[in-house]
């Protein structure tokens, strides 16, 4: 894992929390033996493959499918769905949920957009029947940028909708719009000293998730369905096959599976859920479908948004204001369009002290692939944006870049609120001071090069960015999002643990966490925790893991629920251990040896019982289970900070740019399982790489299709070649305790890629300096503006 | 509806519907021969409905995005006479199904054939030079592949085995644009001749891509000799710059008989950029392409030059 900089892991005392431990999934992944939706078989069961749009904008005339059901397949279409408009994400409140999506469409809004689907003995079968559905179309003409479709007189390509319950008309293509202003911008820009105003435009990313998704549906003689699904939640995922087919949610039930990696690809139920309940309710018989990868590059991507951003501050460094225009490319339909222009004015906000703000957020509709949430949320493109301005602010001020960052960061103390104007609090815990100073001794930030006056062929240079992210979406008040978790813990009769809990694990070992969170706070060995594969008939919800909840707000309900187990297993103790006056008079700890819990009485050796003896004890003598039910809502979503300090070397006759270094800190509070978290970073810097020099999914203007087709041969993403050399990528963590967290921890995964893409393009400022506008910066662009700029 | 706009229907360029990595939802018949007389018996009895297995890293994945549907699949891999590396005297024989693998690990082409080496390495992962062969690497006539650029500088000689005997093919006449080769369709790469170079001949192969273990945005091969830095005899080609990978011979002219000085190499980078033909595609744009490709011939050259030195 590279170099951990251990010295700043101040946990001490702790037995479980902030040690190496072995992953309880891991044998199982590493020997192929984890079972996912793709290795589900059920008997009777058939293979669907779903008809997919080959137009960008069509409207179907007719559809014929005879030649397929005389293939023998179960044939479903657009007429055989609900006739019902939703959402496929949940996440939000009802009342400010756009409802855009139908199960299988007549009018399909992007290449991809599913309009039928069979089913068949064999996915071979499927695949033939599916070619056999003979449609007549009319083919409207295509909008592939937001600012075309935004113009009046464009094609429509939604006509009606639903906000919440209520039906409203989309006028000029525009999704929804945000609007916010704070203080006065134009005062300030009149009155600063410095004015910097830039246009970005990012790009947009497939997720390249290890898994593409994979939906089997089972029904249910009493007319209900089961459902092994690839998804981030699956309460969310239940909710919604009830309210689109009209089951009881009790008829409804999702399994927990492990899934291949997400990115936020799943925090909506996939549509191939949906069309595979339709399928199985249909044929009867369960119905497995599973996407190509080709397929699933046309499910969804990152949203692709275009920033103007006008930044002012004074000679001395303090920032007065800051204005920003983001007009968002949506693709055909809304996942989450609504709340990210408020989570990205949030991030915006919560990242620098402008004291006068103003925000105009437009998303847009486009006859492209879907966006979705994709790590970050929208928090990798603002800061990449703001980061490039803050580094443009300190040079024209002449102040050092960590200077103006630590005099205007939003830190300990300030008002927070990362995830939307309804998500307020005040940071509690900042290590921002602590891992700007260590991290620039460590790459040596101060002996780096200035900008543009290095010479030769291979120019260095070094770049810092800062950003965060929220940890979970939690707050005071109920808000527009919808956000707590629960589980359920106990004691089995032999002293072993089952935890029970819908929240999923996307493989970054959340669970894992959990899993040391119950064994620290009830004090039994680590692995005495079983983690069951739950599923909603079983489990108490759980809104998606998002948002970097899993170890924050997830982490709390186990340690919450392991408290109430602890007090009932104290309690029986009590009885069993004869003249100890009270619980309090008790503590647990975990006997290795015994690889049980050891109840005990302190400086009375002999005063003691395992916690599978009290187990046992309340079995045999009827006291009844040991075991608690939680609900938990955080009240906070704390920052976890992260910064970046990376080296670049940019070859300037080819216009390659390779990483050399990489200084990764994180503060995260405490830190739960140090490998697993500088896992994190190490895999978030390799999605930011990507992100900053090499992703993007353009289309073909002719066609409105991929220009990759799909094929992964066209869509690279970083390889480990491509990396620093492992003992040139350092990881630190800041010495800090986030009082609101279980044990002070906080959430890491979506921060630790948040800043990546913002200190990539700082660092190939400072070896070349030029600054790109555009992402990705591909070696096309750089040779480009190199010969441009006449730099030889 | 009426304020959208009708367009005579979009032809997808590829179909959503069909393509993907997958399912291979298609019949054929399947041939196991154990002789390249079964082969290209199979192969004329079948003609064009006929596709040659070696690998199958290309083949499979192209019947799989449905760009072709051959009914008769020949498979090649049980062909003995197919896979081997031999040293024949005056040249390294390399049977056309021989893995990508196996020629990497092969100590003579390390040492005699550095660029055919380097390219091997540059491609794919381990898994896939496990099952890839330089057979079809080369008949799948990409004008980016990798073995294409070292086997073009050491001239080598492919044998073409059909119904009528065998020939000797120089590698240079072999190629006929993307996907197309001078092979008939009863006709099988049996085997690649390389010529041994002659002594104080070093080469190099440098590939620039979006990423490791990608297709190449440009490739090339270089082969030289010098005597005193003094270039006696060189050969460049390269890839992904024209619909078949070339030989760049007038920047192989031009270097003969000069000493490697940078402004040499200045100049040899510049008319090898009035060879190229490149175009724009999602891998690169033509204007990258051609200046890049004048960058690593440089660089290639410069690799070979070290290894004469000794450096």
């Amino acid at each position: 894992m590279g170099s951990v900089a251990s010295s700043s892991l101040k946990q001490e005392g702790f037995r479980y929390i902030g040690k190496r431990t072995p992953r309880k999934d891991g044998v199982a992944k590493v020997t192929g033996q984890m079972r996912y939706a793709y290795d589900i078989y059920l008997p009777g069961m058939l293979y669907g493959r779903i008809l997919k749009s080959p137009y960008p904008h069509a409207r179907i005339k007719s559809i014929d499918v005879s030649e397929a059901e005389k293939m023998g397949a179960v044939v479903i279409t657009f007429k055989d769905v609900p006739k019902k408009k939703f959402n496929i994400r949940l996440v939000s409140a009802d009342r400010v949920n756009y409802k855009d999506w139908e199960v299988l469409t007549d009018h399909p809004k992007y290449v991809g957009d599913y309009v039928a689907a069979v089913a068949a003995e064999t996915e071979e079968l499927a695949q033939k029947a599916v070619e056999a559905i003979k449609i007549e179309w009319e083919v409207f003409e295509p909008l592939l940028d937001p600012f075309e479709s935004m113009k009046d007189g464009r094609p429509k390509i939604h006509d009606k909708i639903l906000f919440g319950s209520k039906e409203i008309t989309v006028k000029n293509n525009v999704a929804c719009r945000l609007d916010y202003s704070e203080g006065d911008v134009e005062k300030a820009f009149k009155e600063a000293d410095v004015v910097i105003e830039r246009t970005f435009k990012t790009n947009r990313r497939y997720h390249m998730q290890l898994e593409p998704k994979v939906a089997v549906a089972k029904p249910e003689p009493d007319g209900g369905i089961t459902v092994w699904t690839t998804t981030q939640t699956i309460h969310n995922t239940r909710i919604l096959i009830s309210q689109v087919f009209d089951i009881p949610m009790s008829k409804v039930n999702v399994k927990k599976l492990p899934i291949g990696g997400s990115f936020g690809s799943s925090i909506q139920t996939n549509l191939v859920t949906l069309v595979a309940v339709a399928l199985a309710l249909k044929a009867g018989r369960p119905v497995k479908i599973a996407l190509s990868r080709e397929e699933d590059m046309y499910e969804h991507s990152s949203y692709q948004m275009y920033f103007r951003l006008k930044v002012a501050a004074r000679k001395d460094g303090t920032i007065l204001a800051g204005e920003l225009e983001n007009i968002m490319d949506i693709g055909g339909h809304q996942i989450q369009a609504y709340p990210l222009l408020g989570c990205l004015l949030g991030w915006f906000v919560s990242l620098y002290k402008w004291k006068n703000i103003k925000y105009k957020g437009i998303a847009v509709y486009t006859n492209k692939v879907p966006a979705c949430a994709f790590r970050g949320y929208g928090n990798p493109q603002i800061t990449w944006a703001v980061e490039s301005v803050i580094d443009e602010l300190a040079e024209a001020l002449g102040i050092d870049p960590i200077e103006l960052r630590l005099k205007n960061y939003v830190g300990r103390g300030d008002l927070f609120w990362g995830q939307g104007p309804t998500v307020k609090s005040i940071v509690k815990s900042d290590g921002v001071p602590e891992l700007l100073k260590k991290g620039a001794e460590l790459i040596g930030w101060y002996n780096r090069p200035r900008s543009g006056e290095q010479k030769g062929r291979f120019r260095r240079g070094i770049g810092l960015g800062r950003g965060f992210h929220t940890s979970g979406a939690g707050g005071r008040i109920s808000g527009e999002v919808i956000d707590f978790t629960g589980c359920i813990l106990k004691i089995n009769e032999d002293g072993s643990v089952d935890y029970i809990t819908a929240l999923q694990d996307h493989g970054g070992g959340s669970l894992d966490a959990h899993a040391k969170i119950i064994a620290e706070e009830l004090g039994v060995p680590l692995e005495k925790i079983n983690i069951i594969w739950a599923d909603t008939q079983t489990t108490v919800y759980d809104v998606c893991t998002h948002a970097s909840r899993g170890t924050y707000v997830g982490g709390e309900a186990a340690r919450r629920a392991a408290r109430e187990v602890k007090k009932k297993l104290l309690e029986y103790a009590v009885r069993l251990l004869g003249d100890v006056v009270n619980p309090e008079a008790l503590s647990i700890k975990p006997d290795e040896e015994l690889g049980q819990g050891v109840i005990y009485v302190e400086g009375m050796p002999d005063k003691k019982i395992t916690v599978g003896e009290v187990a046992r004890e309340a079995w045999q003598r009827n006291w009844g289970s040991i075991a608690a039910v939680v609900s938990y809502r955080a009240t906070n979503s704390p920052p976890a900070y992260t910064v970046y300090f990376v080296e670049v070397e940019v070859d300037t006759e080819t216009g390659r740019v390779r990483p050399v270094r990489v200084v990764a800190g994180a503060d995260v509070g405490t830190v739960i399982n140090p490998d697993l978290a500088a896992g994190q970073l190490h895999g978030g810097f390799v999605q930011g790489w990507g992100m900053a020099v090499l992703e993007d999914t353009p289309y073909d203007p002719e066609t409105g299709e991929l220009m990759c087709r799909g094929f992964i041969t066209d869509y690279k993403i970083t390889t480990a070649q491509d990396l620093p050399k492992i003992d040139d990528f350092t990881v630190i963590f800041a010495s800090t305790h986030e009082p609101t967290g279980p044990f002070g921890a906080k959430g890491l995964g979506e921060a630790a890629l948040n800043p990546v893409a913002g200190a990539v393009a700082n660092a190939i400022y400072n070896a070349i300096g030029v600054r790109f506008y555009e992402l990705p910066i591909t070696p096309e662009k750089i040779l480009k503006a190199l010969k441009e700029r006449g730099v030889k | 509806m009426t304020e959208r706009k009708f367009v005579k229907p979009l032809k997808p360029k590829v179909d959503v519907n069909k393509v993907n990595t997958r399912i291979l939802p298609v019949e054929f018949e399947y041939f196991e021969p154990r002789t390249v007389k079964e082969v290209v018996e199979l192969l004329s009895k079948y003609g064009s409905d006929a596709k040659i297995l070696a690998g199958g890293t290309d083949l499979i994945v192209r019947m799989k995005q449905r760009f072709i549907e051959p009914k008769y699949i020949v498979n090649i891999k049980k062909v003995k006479e197919l896979n081997f590396i031999e040293d024949r005297r005056d040249h390294l024989a390399i049977g056309a199904a021989t893995k990508l693998r196996e020629i990497e690990n092969s100590g003579i082409v390390r040492k005699k054939f550095t660029a055919l080496y380097e390219a091997v390495r540059s491609m794919a992962g381990v898994q896939i030079r496990n099952m890839a062969t330089i057979g079809g690497n080369l008949c799948n006539a990409s004008p980016a592949a990798d073995t294409a650029p070292p086997l073009l500088v050491f001239e080598a000689k492919l044998k073409i085995v059909g119904l009528d005997g065998e020939k000797l093919v120089p590698i240079s006449e072999f190629f006929l644009g993307p996907g197309k080769t001078v092979l008939k369709h009863n006709e099988v790469l049996a085997e690649i001749w390389i010529p041994y170079q002659p002594e104080g001949t070093e080469s190099a192969f440098i590939k620039i891509a979006r990423v490791a273990m990608d297709l190449a945005k440009v490739n090339v091969a270089v082969a030289l000799r010098t005597e005193g830095g003094v270039v006696k005899s060189v050969r460049i080609a390269l890839g992904a710059v024209a619909p078949t990978p070339i030989r760049a011979y007038k920047t192989e002219e031009f270097l003969t008989g000069k000493e490697l000085s940078e402004a040499v190499l200045e100049k040899a980078a510049e008319i090898v950029k009035t060879e190229v033909k490149p175009i724009t595609d999602i891998r690169s744009t033509a204007e990258y392409r051609r200046e890049v490709s004048g960058v690593i011939v440089k660089d290639a050259l410069l690799k070979a030059y070290e290894r004469i030195s000794g450096r």
